[in-house]
């Protein structure tokens, strides 16, 4: 199990690489949304908002999401840190996410990105 | 916290059943016409949409359980095994795509040949396809109202040229309860269930709708009106056309439309056949190609389906494969003129699924008894096993029936078979070898890993 401390860096960490990355950054202009990111073992929600290219990090629900992305905090933390890719979990049944599938893939695209393969 | 986008049971409806009116469908409506005595294939029709009610159920519980995008592939990966869930998801996904796109690509292309003759059939298809492929490459969605108007759209056309053909004509049932003898109707059953082939893709979203009641609520009601819809304008296709006519024509629909309002009723048919096709050939792309996407993505398709487009985020190199498959389909098709091979192949795969479907509720339910349910199947075991049972038995019909559908399927069987069992391993084996050194390791479990390490 993976503290909410652990959950929260490597979203940082996560939102640092995309803010870092020019190309995403200008890939992503015109997808404005809001990602929650919530742990079902442990109290650790996030809320992300992506806008104009620029994402940001905020502790809590802070928005209505376009997306809700929802799992065991391990996973999350392992996703998150790139360690295993979105689709391996979400295609067994650990990673839940609610909204589109076009930003369902739109997210794992981002990951690809950041992380490669 | 709400889901600032959700999807209204008007467009879960509209979805289920726009996936299966396909121009595709008539072809096997008349196909089940012609398996029955007189004008009784309305009552195969109504059989094949009551039977897909059950299968309905099935998908509902299994869609309830387990909500996701991921569809069956999750369902009979939890139910039975990863490696059945893998053979069936490639095996569904490339008949579909090949049953598919080879009959639907070849009845536009008749119709288009219809209308204007001087260019040939196969121009059509790759201009369709063309199309289809560049909308998909640039990631151009047809917007979720347009998919809702084409097809209430359609039903309305459909309903209204079926009852003003029984009307004119004067119909009355002749033979209403005599369809001939059992392994005519097993037939035609067999076949109506792929007039709602389709129905159950509506499942993915899931993830779009506020209550997952919706899904269901959607998937039954689409059934009920395509039931309708299908019983009342096959009726009036055989009560003004004969079979034989509507049997040798890939465009039934229109032979029918253009006897029953002339001119007006053929082109007025064409544009239903072009809408429908486009809207049936465009789902199947985003679906397919998102599934080799994430296929790839775990590593069970070579890493190339992977490959996305940096401008458009789309997932190129899975939708140009998709178009050369199509192509290749449609060509065949075109060649062989054995659309109705195709037809026997989709219906057998689809009935396989659901009787997997069927077999899924139940080991789901040993397996994961305490699992919550927001749609649980009243009545025990008994509709999921008769769905089992009915599927089954419709499956082997359409298989004994046509031996090049049984064929094509061993031969695709074997190849999925042994694709997973050999190729698959190989895939994830290279991953495996080369994730170390790209591994982002967390620092805790780094910690962790060293200290068990010492």
């Amino acid at each position: 199990m993976a503290t909410h401390e652990e959950i929260n860096e490597a979203l940082q960490d996560f939102t640092v690489s995309f803010n870092n990355n020019d190309r995403l950054r200008l890939m992503n202009r015109d997808w404005n949304r809001v990602v929650i990111v919530k742990a079902t073992d442990v109290e650790s929600v996030h809320t992300w908002i992506l806008k104009n290219g620029e994402l940001t990090l905020q502790e809590g629900l802070t928005a209505d999401p376009d997306l809700t992305v929802i799992s065991d905090s391990e996973t999350l933390a392992d996703i998150f840190y790139g360690d295993v890719t979105p689709i391996e979990p979400y295609n067994n049944g650990t990673l839940r996410i609610i909204g589109t599938e076009d930003d369902i893939t739109r997210l794992d695209f981002i990951c690809l990105m950041i992380w490669g393969e | 916290m709400q889901l600032k986008r959700v999807l209204t049971l008007r467009t879960v409806v509209a979805t289920s059943a726009g996936l299966t009116l396909a121009s595709s469908s008539f072809v096997a409506a008349v196909m089940v016409a012609n398996y029955v005595l007189g004008d009784s294939a309305w009552i195969a029709i109504l059989i094949g949409g009551a039977l897909c009610f059950l299968a309905a159920a099935c998908f509902s519980e299994l869609n309830g359980m387990l909500p996701t995008a991921a569809g069956i592939r999750l369902y009979f990966s939890r139910a039975f095994n990863d490696q059945v869930s893998l053979v069936v998801s490639l095996l569904y996904m490339l008949i579909v795509v090949v049953g598919v796109v080879g009959v639907e690509s070849y009845i536009i292309s008749q119709a288009l040949h219809e209308v204007v003759p001087s260019i040939p059939p196969y121009f059509w298809i790759v201009t369709m396809l063309l199309l289809v492929t560049v909308m998909n490459l640039r990631g151009v969605k047809i917007a979720g109202v347009f998919q809702d108007v084409v097809t209430y759209a359609l039903i309305a056309v459909l309903v209204f040229i079926g009852v003003f053909a029984l009307y004119k004509v004067g119909f009355k049932l002749n033979t209403p309860l005599a369809p001939g003898g059992a392994v005519g109707i097993i037939n035609a059953v067999a076949l109506g269930v792929f007039l709602f082939v389709g129905f159950e893709w509506v499942t993915p979203l899931v993830e779009e709708v506020t209550q997952v009641k919706q899904i269901y609520k959607g998937m039954m009601i689409a059934l009920g009106i395509l039931s309708v819809v299908y019983a009342v304008f096959t009726t009036a296709m055989t009560a003004v056309v004969p079979k034989e006519v509507l049997l040798a024509s890939p465009v039934p629909q229109l032979v029918f439309a253009r006897t029953v309002l002339g001119g007006f009723g053929a082109s007025l048919m064409v544009v239903m056949i072009l809408a429908a096709s486009m809207k049936t050939f465009n789902a199947g792309i985003i679906s397919v190609s998102r599934f080799m996407y994430a296929s790839a993505r775990e590593h069970v398709l070579p890493a190339v389906f992977s490959k996305i487009s940096m401008r458009y985020f789309t997932p190129w190199v899975s939708i140009i494969t998709l178009f050369i498959i199509g192509l290749l389909a449609s060509g065949l098709t075109t060649l062989t003129k054995n659309y109705q091979t195709l037809v026997g192949l989709a219906a057998a795969m689809e009935s396989i699924v659901y009787t997997m479907a069927g077999l899924a509720v139940i080991s789901l339910r040993r397996k994961e008894p305490d699992k919550e349910r927001p749609y649980l199947i009243k009545g025990g075991y008994l509709i999921p096993g008769i769905t089992v049972l009915v599927f089954a038995i419709l499956a082997m019909a359409v298989l004994a029936t046509d031996l090049t559908a049984l064929l094509y399927m061993s031969g695709a069987f074997v190849v999925a078979l042994v694709y997973v069992k050999t190729a698959v391993p190989r895939l994830k084996k290279k991953y495996e070898t080369r994730r170390p050194a790209a591994r982002r390791r967390r620092p805790a479990r780094t910690a962790a890993g060293s200290k068990e390490g010492k």
